[in-house]
């Protein structure tokens, strides 16, 4: 059982509102990702719901039951920290049952649920080394492992794979994806990593400024963006925003076109530029034209290879379906 | 020139500087504690001046095991050392702590916190043997009059003056006499140098990281089990180095011992070398070996304990 509930909760340090007003629900088993720009208060949001961090007002509900004044330990919730913070002086073994040490556990289940946790996450090799002996990755299992024996409600991580390199992220992204199929629990994952946000969430919270602009499944985000911010926030290259008399021709305040929903050819089409730099992965190309009139860039994204060079003019067209348009207070108009 | 030998080379002055600091003095003090030698003696001139012509072998060693202070010194040095170790790491730690957090006037108590530290030890020491432990005219005397006065009073109420009439009178107790000087001469030097632990921890306790404590909170740590599993271990670096430093310094502790009963019933082992030194070089000189030997075995009693502990 994990359902949250935040009512009309804020949040400030001293005279700055970091969080104004804010109504959210987390259901039972849902795994929810917090994204927004560096400041937007995603920790504070996370650190609240934790109990690390007091109210200002409002009031946070878990599984019906009003926690506001609970403290931390006894909200049955788990936190995973991007430093890890695990005990420096502790074996792995100690580390992973802390938690169950201050339950008052006999050390036989302690032992046991140590194990049992150490092998799901292929710690057994480690068990009695310091943290300081373990890599990234490895600490962070063990950070994962101590949350997870004590079988909390919630899990909360805080940017829990911004230390590892790229290769161990998507490794530790799928782990984290499929402990969450297996376990059905509630997880609650700041990141400002589009990919990460994108591929695990079942339910994305956009936030900016302490505000949520968008609450939504991650396709629903993508195709069908509330307003300029998520769009441009959303999806990576990120999308093409314009204004003005091109976009006022396609009957709108504000336009935006994913890179991906743009054809480009090399002899007509609606948009005129030239290539600026062009990124050949292999898989995908990206361009990035100027001189269209639109904005001072428009990236486009082709699958595929095409040869293209710096210099050259190039036709854009967008899919007419997929342009996305907004009115003059940004917001998302059908 | 090779590549090792410049800097070789260019180290050696330091290298034989340190070696002629530490070796000649120990040298020499080896030399005198195997040869008879007296600053005065009328019957045997020959001795006063230091000569191999005068090898005592393990005379000096002998004469000073036997002397009826060498006890007495070797105990009484533990005894005030690791009295002295044993309160200012208890006090620095809790003092510490209760510092770390931030509270208004924080920076006025940190620097009156530091300041015993400044005060010389020959003036520490007349301070609290003439103004606080004075059995009439310190603070001590003082205090000990007045709860002798106010029970005298409480003695005369109606009712419960038989209860209090079964008290008895305190007596202030005179830390000059053989049994309570080496008590003063602890509590002068731990109040003196509680602000040196202080310091120390309270420095590493900066250095604690937060989301450790934020974890242990969710993880359901009392805040004694905070202090416990957290706090201490990563105190247990600076602790032994305060164990260290203080040893070292204590076990050479003299002028405090001089002011507050001039070695009477309470000499350490510097002390008596002091006395030996009035004349006898020679077993002043094996004394100080003896001294030397102590401090290691100390030193390394120490460590090992500290280390055991607090590093687990
Ligand atoms: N203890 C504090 N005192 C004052 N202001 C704070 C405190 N903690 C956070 N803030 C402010 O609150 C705002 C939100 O901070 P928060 O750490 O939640 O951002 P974030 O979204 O997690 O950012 P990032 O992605 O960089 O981690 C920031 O503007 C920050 O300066
Ligand atoms: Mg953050």
């Amino acid at each position: 059982m994990g359902r949250i509930v935040l009512n009309n909760v804020t949040k400030s340090f001293g005279e700055t509102q970091v969080i104004p007003p804010l109504d959210l629900t987390i259901e039972d088993g849902e795994f929810a990702v917090f994204v927004g720009p560096s400041g937007c208060g995603k920790s504070t949001l996370l650190r609240m719901i934790a109990g690390l961090e007091d109210l200002t007002s409002g009031d946070i509900e878990i599984d019906g039951e009003n926690v506001t004044e609970t403290p931390p330990s006894k909200r049955g919730l788990a936190m995973v920290f991007q430093s890890y913070a695990l005990y420096p002086h502790m074996s792995v073994r100690k580390n992973i049952g802390f938690p169950l040490r201050m339950e008052g556990l006999d050390q036989a289940e302690i032992d046991k649920k140590v194990e049992a946790a150490a092998q799901s996450l292929n710690l057994m090799d480690y068990l009695d080394r310091k943290p300081a002996a373990l890599s990234g990755g490895q600490r962070q299992r063990v950070a994962i492992g101590r949350a997870i024996v004590r079988n909390p409600s919630a899990f909360l991580f805080d940017e829990p794979l911004s230390n590892l390199d790229a290769a161990l992220r998507v490794g530790m992204r799928l782990e984290i994806s499929e402990m969450h199929e297996r376990m059905k629990t509630t997880m609650i994952y700041v990141t400002h990593d589009q990919v990460e946000a994108m591929t695990m969430a079942d339910k994305i919270v956009v936030l900016q400024a302490g505000v949520i602009e968008q609450v939504g499944s991650p396709l629903e985000l993508y195709h069908k963006p509330r307003n300029v911010f998520v769009a441009g926030f959303i999806g990576s290259p990120k999308m093409n925003i314009f204004s003005g008399p091109a976009a006022e021709a396609l009957g709108a305040h504000t336009v935006g076109i994913r890179p991906e929903h743009t054809d480009v050819s090399m002899t007509e089409g609606t948009w005129k530029g030239t290539v600026g730099v062009a990124e050949h992965l292999g898989s995908d190309t990206f361009i990035h034209v100027h001189d269209t009139g639109l904005a001072d860039m428009v990236t486009v994204r082709i699958s595929g290879d095409i040869s293209v060079k710096h210099g050259d003019t190039i036709y854009l067209t967008p899919q007419a379906d997929q342009l996305h348009k907004f009115d003059a207070q940004g917001m998302r108009v059908e | 020139m090779s590549d090792r030998k410049l800097p070789r080379l260019l180290q050696t002055p330091a290298v034989l500087l340190l070696l002629v600091w530490m070796l000649v003095p120990l040298g020499m003090t080896l030399y005198f504690s195997f040869i008879r030698y007296v600053l005065n003696n009328l019957r045997r001139p020959e001795w006063t001046s230091p000569s191999l012509s005068n090898w005592r072998g393990f005379g000096n060693y002998e004469f000073v095991l036997n002397s009826k202070d060498f006890v007495l010194a070797i105990q009484n040095s533990l005894f005030i050392v690791v009295s002295i170790l044993f309160l200012t790491v208890i006090l620095g730690v809790l003092i510490a702590v209760l510092i770390n957090k931030a509270f208004p006037g924080q920076g006025i108590v940190r620097v009156l916190l530091i300041s015993p530290f400044f005060v010389m030890p020959a003036v520490n020491a007349v301070l609290w043997i003439n103004m606080i432990l004075d059995p009439v005219l310190g603070l001590q005397g003082i205090a000990v009059n007045g709860i002798n006065d106010v029970l005298d009073n409480l003695r005369t109420m109606p009712v419960l003056g038989g209860f209090f009439s079964l008290w008895p009178e305190f007596e202030p107790i005179s830390f000059r006499a053989t049994q309570t000087s080496a008590i003063a001469v602890i509590m002068m030097v731990t109040w003196q140098w509680t602000p040196f632990a202080v310091l120390i921890f309270m420095t590493s306790l900066q250095s604690e990281d937060q989301q450790q404590k934020e974890a242990a909170v969710l993880d359901g740590a009392s805040v004694w089990s905070q202090f416990r599993f957290l706090t201490l271990p990563h105190l247990g670096r600076p602790i032994a180095i305060v164990v260290m430093i203080q040893a070292i310094f204590h076990l050479s502790l003299y002028a405090e011992i001089e002011i507050v009963s001039r070695g009477n019933g309470n000499k350490n082992l510097p002390y008596l070398i002091g006395e030996f030194a009035n004349n006898n070089i020679g077993a002043a000189s094996a004394t100080g070996i003896f001294a030397v030997i102590l401090a290691n075995i100390v030193a390394i009693f120490l460590l090992r304990m500290v280390g055991k502990t607090l590093m687990e």
